[in-house]
């Protein structure tokens, strides 16, 4: 049995007067595809951007990778962001005049140094060896959301947070990402949560969540799929 | 015997031993200069008499030496490795070695670091890739020209000798033995090159010595019986005839006399008297040729008659011309140009000479490599079930060290 | 009070120093402790009776040889830890062992306290220092020094952990802070007397090098040519000569941090992984340069005090005097001015077109002295009188009272004179043409003349 990555007991966000999250109580397995679902504004990015460091509970606990983030300062946050955390958001957030292979060494220097050969063979990886030196500008959606992969395990995460990755992308480039995200993960043994309110992309995934105005109301877990 | 040599070669060959030795003399410099003001020349000549001082300096051109040789031994050996000729002794070779327990699967290697610009060379056990230029040379001469730098400090230090004399225009070269030749004509020219403002030229016949015809320029200095001809200054050989009232019977003089550049006063006393003659060549107006009288040959001197302190009279007198006033006789009849020379023996002076043209060679050839084509080398060794991969790089060491890496993983992503 | 005050730059210094111990020898908290309180103390001591025993100017240059051999260690290690890199710092790995050592520890803060100590009490008016005063300097110092490095403690212990001192960071800054300390005292400077002597290094340099090489002379060479080569030989050289050997200790050890191999990483197969320990390499290389990069601002100080000391001299108007018929200038001893009260006295002695400043000095051994306001080697800016010494404007060299009147070096010019009952007489033609010799002759060097 593996062990849980994430651990949260409690877990609660508010926005004033607005709960977001309400107390939620979720472990996930190291490895595991969580694909976390539910319509807008049901506290899906809320529970990602927990999750990933990047926002503070109002209450509860919760640990990641056996790290209590309620007990780090900013800086250890972003440490452990920088250490910990890959994010593939719908919006790419590339820097448009840097090449491709320029935004994944972005993301090496901002974890420790950049080292254009690793980057190269990650975006080689994402099977965008033929575009390394084109900017974002010059790149489908597909592709650019690829660049986005490449940036998102460059720095070999232990969990991947994808927000709704797909959701600019016809059915073809989404199919495309997913088994890429795929053999990533069999290669790179990362843990994936992925949100989403798309059914066939939560598909992919070992195990679903339902959250529903801020509470985890239904959970699925999957056979394999293909 | 071999222990001995070995150690030798060790010591030898320490990068520690110019530095020490540099520090050693500057702490003699220091200490030297609680004592005198003239701290480099009292060191020049401790180290002249010095044996134990030379010995010291002599260690630097001999640890380049033996640098040089180690330096080439290891050269060779890695370029023996990189043409798989041999395997051993790897890891001294190179910057990093790594050790992969896999199987070679040459061909995906060959091609990815063709990919990125790297040449290749396959032998039956060996992967070898490198590019840029290796520093090698520019080394190799940087050693060379040290070495050649400190034998020529050594040996100018340790046996130069300086011998001043007077070049006179149609008189022999005044070389100790009398073997000098005639000098035929000295001529003074301005120039334009970029460097020297002014040409001197001395041209001297033919020797009853054997010597041959010879024109000696001012740079390089040129060799003339085994000494080298470094003029220094100009000034007038002259022939000076004076008679006064009280010294009817008049007195003539051959005289050198160091007048220039114009306005510089020398002077002739006459001796068994009070007089004293001053002369100076005339400072020509502003913007004018200074060395105009000198370079035509048409010479004016100025003059001042002195009887003890007391000044008698002044005035001009050319080259070839008298001045006579109140029973006193001033007669210039022969004025000819003069070259005050040193005759300077040292042969370390083209040592010096050569470190300066080698370490110039040196650094144009090292500053574009290291800038622009660094040396990059790896070497990929194939034992049944393991890999030994050896890098290094002479410049752009962290994007070479990603290439390194990267091949490595993707020799581990093989391994089965 | 005032006293005080003098020694409070000093004591600045000392906690820095002390501050930089804690840090560089971490763990050995105590004997740092215990050393540095020890050392000041003995320092402090040390000197004192170094004063009652010597004459002024021998403790002063004990404590300056101690600050000069100080400087050329640092030397010697910045070249050291250049090449010492280029054998990828074996040997040094080795000496942080013993670096690191409860004996290393307290022999080296106790030494640099002892200097640190020793040039202090140099700030203090201690020539001849009672037995009673010497007591009680010891006993303040102890006092001083135990306050001090509790107050240092407690900073330390809230100062970030980046803020680390290597065993390089801790020589420089240290050697650049007690330099510092002594720059501020004029007979402890090293600045100074450094650029007179690379001055004078550099001419005797340039001219026997050219000599050696056979360069032609200036007459035969481009004036435009000249000019630059007549640089070497110009006013500045000695300043920023000085400044290069001042400085280059500091950049050479920088060089060396900055230059040294990162860790071999080809044995890991994680990238991040590889990077990760990159960084970590590059970042305590960053934090190590900390200390040496701030040893530069206090070398700049240390070099900006010696250049524009606080001191205060005695430069007296020189007073126009007149040749007799005879032509002999006649100085009488009582007056208006009386020449016998150890003080300098300066004169102008004009005649048509030409004129020489000279002035007349009693020595500590009672001599008068008649000299030129200049000397043989500088621009003839002329000589103020601080502490037992004459300092040339120019150089900033200090001549001791006890020398002045001897040739050489950066003295003044000596003038002969006839000393009667009632006064002192100088030859006015010598006089004229002692000046003009001097004055043209270091005009001359400035030109690039050999």
């Amino acid at each position: 049995m593996s062990e849980n990555i994430i651990e949260t007991s409690g877990l609660t966000r508010n926005y004033g007067d607005i709960c977001a999250l309400k107390p939620l109580e979720l472990k996930v397995p190291e490895g595991e595809w969580l694909s976390v679902m539910g319509h807008s504004g049901s506290g899906k990015s809320t529970f990602m951007n927990l999750v990933g460091g990047l926002d503070r509970p109002s209450a509860g606990s919760l640990k990641v990778g056996g790290e209590d983030l309620l007990a780090l300062t900013e800086d250890g946050l972003a440490r452990f962001r920088r250490k910990f955390v890959g994010i593939i958001f719908q919006q790419h957030h590339m820097v448009p005049y840097l090449t491709a292979v320029e935004n994944v060494m972005l993301a090496q220097y901002f974890h420790s140094v950049p080292d254009e050969a690793e980057a190269r063979s990650a975006l080689e990886r994402v099977g965008l060896g033929h575009r390394l030196k084109n900017r974002p500008g010059e790149l489908s959606g597909g592709e650019q959301q690829r660049v986005c992969i490449a940036r998102a395990i460059i720095n070999s995460p232990k969990l991947l947070l994808g927000d709704e990755p797909t959701g600019n992308l016809d059915h073809k480039s989404t199919v495309m990402i997913m088994e890429l995200l795929k053999e990533l993960r069999a290669e790179e043994r990362f843990t994936v949560i992925m949100v989403t309110h798309n059914q066939e992309v939560a598909a992919w995934g070992d195990r679903t969540i339902y959250l529903d105005d801020g509470v985890l109301v239904r959970e699925e877990r999957m056979g394999e799929k293909q | 015997m071999k222990r001995l040599l070995q150690t030798f070669l060790i010591v030898g060959s320490s990068r520690a031993i110019a530095p020490v030795v540099i520090g050693l003399f500057f702490l003699f410099y220091i200490g030297i200069a609680f004592f005198t003001d003239e701290t480099l020349i009292a060191l020049m000549a401790f180290t002249r008499k010095s044996i134990i001082l030379a010995a010291i300096l002599s260690l630097i051109p001999l640890s380049c030496g033996v640098r040089i040789l180690q330096e080439t031994v290891v050269f060779m050996k890695r370029r023996r490795s990189l043409s798989g000729k041999s395997v051993d002794s790897l890891p001294e070779l190179f910057d990093e070695t790594v050790e992969l327990p896999v199987s070679p699967f040459m061909s995906e290697l060959e091609g990815r670091l063709i990919g990125v610009g790297y040449k290749t060379r396959r032998s039956l056990n060996t992967l070898a890739a490198w590019r840029g230029i290796s520093l090698f040379p520019a080394r190799m001469l940087f050693l060379t020209a040290t070495c050649c730098l400190f034998t020529g400090i050594l040996i100018s230090v340790t046996s130069r000798t300086s011998d001043r004399r007077m070049v006179i225009e149609g008189e022999s070269m005044p070389m100790p033995d009398g073997t000098g030749g005639t000098v035929e004509r000295i001529t003074l020219a301005n120039s334009s090159g970029s460097i020297l403002a002014k040409t001197l030229t001395m041209e001297i016949a033919p020797s009853n010595s054997g010597q041959g015809k010879k024109t000696f320029g001012l740079y390089p200095p040129a060799l003339y019986g085994g000494s080298f001809v470094y003029p220094r200054y100009l000034g007038l050989a002259v022939l000076l005839r004076f008679s006064a009232p009280d010294l009817q019977a008049g007195y003539d003089t051959h005289c050198s006399l160091n007048t220039y550049p114009p306005g510089k006063e020398d002077n002739v006393v006459i001796p068994g008297s009070p007089y004293r003659i001053v002369l100076s060549v005339p400072i020509p107006a502003a913007n004018s040729e200074r060395y105009v009288s000198y370079m035509s040959g048409k010479i004016n001197l100025l003059f001042k008659v002195l009887k003890g302190k007391e000044v008698l009279f002044s005035g001009s007198v050319p080259a070839g011309g008298e001045f006579m006033r109140d029973g006193y006789r001033l007669a210039l009849p022969d004025v000819r140009r003069l070259v005050i020379t040193d005759f300077i023996g040292d042969y370390g002076v083209l040592l010096i000479w050569a470190a300066g043209l080698i370490f110039a060679t040196a650094v144009s050839l090292w500053l574009p490599i290291r800038l622009f084509f660094p040396r990059r080398e790896m070497l990929l060794s194939f034992e049944p079930d393991l890999i030994r991969s050896c890098s290094r790089s002479e410049g752009r060491a962290r994007t070479h060290a990603g290439v390194f890496h990267e091949v490595l993983d993707l020799v581990d992503a093989r391994k089965v | 009070m005032a006293i005080i005050l003098k020694t409070i730059p000093h004591l600045l210094a000392w906690s820095v120093i002390v501050l930089v111990s804690f840090r560089g020898f971490t763990g050995r908290r105590s004997v740092v402790t215990l050393s540095s309180i020890s050392g000041l103390i003995i320092g402090v001591s040390g000197s004192c009776i170094l004063f009652r025993s010597f004459p002024g100017a021998i403790p002063f240059g004990i404590i300056k040889s101690i600050l000069g051999l100080s400087f050329l260690l640092l030397w010697g290690v910045s070249v050291a830890s250049g090449y010492s890199n280029a054998v990828r710092g074996e040997a040094f790995c080795r000496s942080k062992q013993f670096f690191q050592s409860s004996i290393c520890a307290g022999t080296v803060t106790g030494i640099i306290s002892m200097v640190a100590g020793a040039v202090s009490v140099c700030a203090l008016p201690v020539t001849g220092i009672s037995a009673l005063s010497m007591v009680f300097l010891a006993l303040s110092s102890a006092l001083i020094a135990y306050f001090i490095v509790y107050a240092v403690r407690f900073i330390e212990k809230r100062l970030p952990e980046s803020f680390m001192v290597s065993p390089l960071g801790m020589v420089v800054s240290v050697v650049s802070l007690l330099l510092f300390s002594s720059s501020s005292i004029l007979r402890l400077d090293l600045f100074s007397p450094l650029s007179m002597k690379v001055m004078k290094g550099i001419h005797d340099f340039v001219h026997q090098f050219m000599e050696s090489i056979l360069i032609p002379d200036h007459l035969f060479v481009r004036p435009i040519v000249w000019k630059y080569i007549g640089f070497l030989f110009g006013n500045g050289v000695g300043f920023w000569g000085a400044m290069v050997i001042w400085f280059a200790p500091v950049f050479l050890i920088i060089t060396a941090f900055l230059s040294e191999r990162l860790p071999s990483v080809a044995h890991i197969r994680q990238g991040a992984q590889r990077r990760t320990l990159l960084a970590a390499a590059v970042t305590l290389r960053r934090c190590r340069l900390v200390m040496p990069l701030l040893s530069i601002l206090i070398f700049a100080a240390a070099a900006y005090q010696s250049s524009y000391p606080s001191v205060e001299y005695w430069d007296p108007k020189p007073l126009a005097v007149t040749a007799s018929q005879a032509g002999e200038i006649f100085i009488p001893k009582k007056g208006e001015i009386n020449l016998e009260d150890g003080k300098l006295h300066k004169y102008l002695f004009k005649k048509g077109d030409k004129e020489a400043r000279f002035f007349v000095l009693k020595g500590p051994a009672g001599q008068l002295t008649v000299d030129l306001d200049a000397c043989a080697i500088c621009k003839p800016d002329g000589y103020g009188q601080t502490e037992g010494t004459v300092i040339c404007y120019y150089c900033k060299t200090l001549i001791p009272l006890e020398t002045v009147g001897k040739p050489g070096g950066c003295n003044p010019v000596p003038v002969q004179f006839t000393e009667k009952a009632d006064g002192v007489i100088i030859d006015a033609i010598t006089l004229i043409n002692s000046w003009g010799a001097t004055v043209q002759a270091t005009a001359r060097v400035k030109e690039g003349g050999k």
